[in-house]
């Protein structure tokens, strides 16, 4: 019974046909909480008491890093379903967030290095936490090349999947990093457990902005997977007649 | 006694269909021949009979418990950097290498039995790796393009064999452009690419 | 299970290329390091060690590059399939032999030339231990990598298995600290034989799966 649920609601039929009615509004709003909590941040939350204006680049950077495993994270719980019970859709959404995922670790690790240059002296350190999230960009760059080297889609998919399933050891560690070694990098600024270390007026823009970079992120892999999924299916009669 | 059982086989591949609605039976001591031209998906059943690749319709059903199958496809399955004997060695259990060395003789291999299989010729490298089938005990044969590379004697030594072997209940699945001279039913792949 | 160590074993045993070549490789780098740089002896003892690592890194991938390329292309693995339905026995089988016919002789390679590079007759053994159980690691790692590459070419393996390798070089380097050190070996040894042992029981499973779907 649950298989059948399963294969009901995920066709790539129904999925492009469902979010094409809230795609526009998840953009919308997206945009709209990156904007404010940008401006919030960049605008009006006070200086960071030992670093200065320099701590703004937060906004950018901790959103887009939470997101960069995030992602992985999706993409292995999709991974599961694809080798588990054979949902095609979730191969695709896979193929399609790897590319959101290289976007998005690229600018955690870009503004990540921009943020290390006023604090830490340098733009480059070998600690835990900054190496963990290229070995995570390198991984989403082996899992776009792997599914790219097969001619045949459905093989590419499997082996793919089984790469991301493997992979996902990697999350844990880059997200423990900082406990786990002595390193560079600062303790995350907000926790489950622990709760929030910054002050509330930069903590309500941080919290808007990664509301609003999760947003983006949700339309723009509705965007890629929309076209991914046309694309792959462009012999079936529904995608003639969508087109 | 029915062996095997084939139901509304389809593949399709890159969402294009390669058959469909495939249904077949294969009964003790009978033989198919699959005929079809390039790229109608001759390999490709064999494999989904064999279990080798999935459908993407319908099923393969082994009617035997335990049943034994031997397969030679496209590819030998020989180490080319071992030499004939030594290949058997690998491929063979002690119990039956000596059954193995017997057909070696019979195929005329016992004269390069200690050369480099990489320096051995296509047809005599065919030979070797067809001695996997010679040598087996097994309730059905597979067997893809057996023909090619072989030389006339070969060939009838091929048939006579097959012959027998289905004489003593075994099954037989081949494809070949080259007609096999034994008796078997046929079925025709057309190479079906419509939605 | 026997059978297959010992066909494992008989098959690398004759491809003489595919386990000698990574040895003389590791030796070629251990020696040409200390020879490429102006670097003083007391300075050599400290750096040598990130030279046995890299190496270790870079041989383990060669030396499991064809594993399971050679089975899949000659048509074996199709053979092996239909008699055992799944791969699992045979990857063990290869990632072991492969581990006791390179690995464990790139560790001893290792180790003589850690001896070599200042490190105590007494602490060689330690190194020994270390290195041996991170190729077991990184063999099996990087033999993921050749599966899911069969026939893509080498490059495409490194890719897709790096990223798993790189936290077991870090383990490795930790384990190397230990004995520089002298602190905490026998702790960081026995967590890294855990982890040996786990993936080397997970990973011949996950192999098995991605050489099912290059055959399907």
């Amino acid at each position: 019974m649950l298989t059948s649920f399963i294969h009901r609601f995920s066709s790539p039929k129904s999925f492009v046909e469902v979010t094409a009615l809230f795609f526009p509004y998840v953009m919308f709003l997206g945009f709209s909480c990156l904007a404010l909590g940008w401006i919030w941040g960049l605008a009006f939350a006070p200086e960071d008491a030992i670093q200065g204006n320099s701590y703004r680049i937060i906004f950018l950077h901790v959103p887009a890093s939470i997101m960069a495993q995030l992602i992985y994270f999706f993409m292995s719980i999709c991974a599961l379903m694809h080798l588990v019970w054979r949902v095609k859709l979730a191969a695709y959404l896979i193929k399609s967030a790897a590319p959101v995922g290289v976007l998005i670790t690229f600018i955690a690790l870009f503004s990540g290095s921009i943020w290390g240059i006023p604090t830490w002296g340098t733009w480059w350190q070998w600690d835990a936490r900054i190496t963990s999230t290229l070995i995570l960009f390198i991984m989403y760059l082996g899992i776009i090349t792997l599914h790219s080297s097969f001619s045949n889609a459905e093989k590419a998919d499997r082996l793919m999947s089984i790469l991301v399933v493997v992979g996902v050891v990697n999350i844990p560690i880059i997200k423990k990093s900082v406990d786990w070694w002595s390193t560079l990098h600062q303790p995350a600024s907000i926790s489950i457990s622990d709760g929030a270390s910054i002050d509330p007026s930069m903590l309500y823009p941080l919290t808007i902005s990664i509301l609003g970079m999760a947003l983006t992120m949700i339309a723009l892999g509705i965007l890629v997977s929309k076209l991914y999924i046309l694309t792959r299916e462009k012999n079936k009669k529904w995608v003639q007649a969508y087109v | 006694m029915q062996l095997v059982t084939a139901n509304n086989l389809g593949y399709s591949i890159n969402e294009k269909r390669l058959f469909h609605n495939l249904s077949f039976s294969l009964n003790s001591g009978s033989g198919l021949h699959i005929k079809g031209g390039n790229g109608s998906g001759k390999s490709t059943l064999l494999r989904i009979v064999l279990g080798l690749t999935s459908p993407s319709k319908g099923g393969v059903e082994y009617c035997k418990p335990n049943l034994q199958v031997s397969y030679l496809g496209h590819k030998n399955a020989i180490k080319h950097y071992l030499t004939p004997m030594q290949n058997l060695e690998l491929i063979f259990r002690s119990s039956a290498l000596q059954n193995a060395m017997k057909w070696m003789n019979t195929l005329g291999l016992n004269k390069v039995q200690d050369e480099l299989t990489a320096n051995l010729s296509f047809g005599q490298q065919k030979k070797l790796a067809l001695i996997r089938i010679f040598a087996s005990e097994s309730d059905l044969i597979i067997l893809d393009e057996p023909f090619v590379g072989l030389d006339n004697s070969s060939r009838d030594l091929l048939n006579e064999f097959l012959q027998k072997k289905l004489a003593s209940d075994t099954s037989l699945i081949l494809t070949s452009h080259i007609e096999p001279n034994i008796l078997c039913s046929e079925l025709v792949l057309s190479g079906d690419t419509d939605d | 299970m026997i059978n297959f160590f010992s066909l494992e074993a008989f098959k690398l045993r004759h491809k003489l290329r595919a386990w000698l070549g990574p040895l003389l490789i590791m030796i070629l780098v251990l020696i040409a390091f200390p020879l490429s740089i102006d670097i003083s002896q007391y300075d050599l003892n400290k750096f040598y060690f990130s030279v046995i690592v890299v190496s270790l890194l870079m041989i383990s991938f060669l030396a499991t590059e064809s594993i399971f390329s050679e089975d899949y292309e000659d048509g074996s693995l199709e053979q092996i399939h239909l008699e055992e339905k799944d791969f699992y026995k045979i990857t063990l089988a290869k990632i072991l032999v492969h581990v006791f016919f390179i690995g464990i002789p790139m560790a001893l390679i290792g180790s003589i030339f850690s001896f070599a590079n200042g490190v105590s007759f007494a602490e060689v053994p330690k190194i020994f231990v270390i290195l041996s159980i991170s190729t077991l690691i990184l063999f099996n790692v990087f033999a993921f990598g050749s599966a899911l590459s069969i026939n893509k070419g080498s490059m495409l393996g490194v890719v897709a298995s790096l990223p798993l390798a790189l936290p077991a070089i870090v383990l490795l380097g930790r384990g190397v600290r230990t004995v520089q050190y002298g602190q905490g070996f026998f702790e960081v040894s026995v967590f890294m034989a855990g982890v040996a042992l786990i993936v080397t029981a997970l990973m011949p499973v996950i192999i098995s799966a991605t050489l099912k779907t290059h055959l399907e």
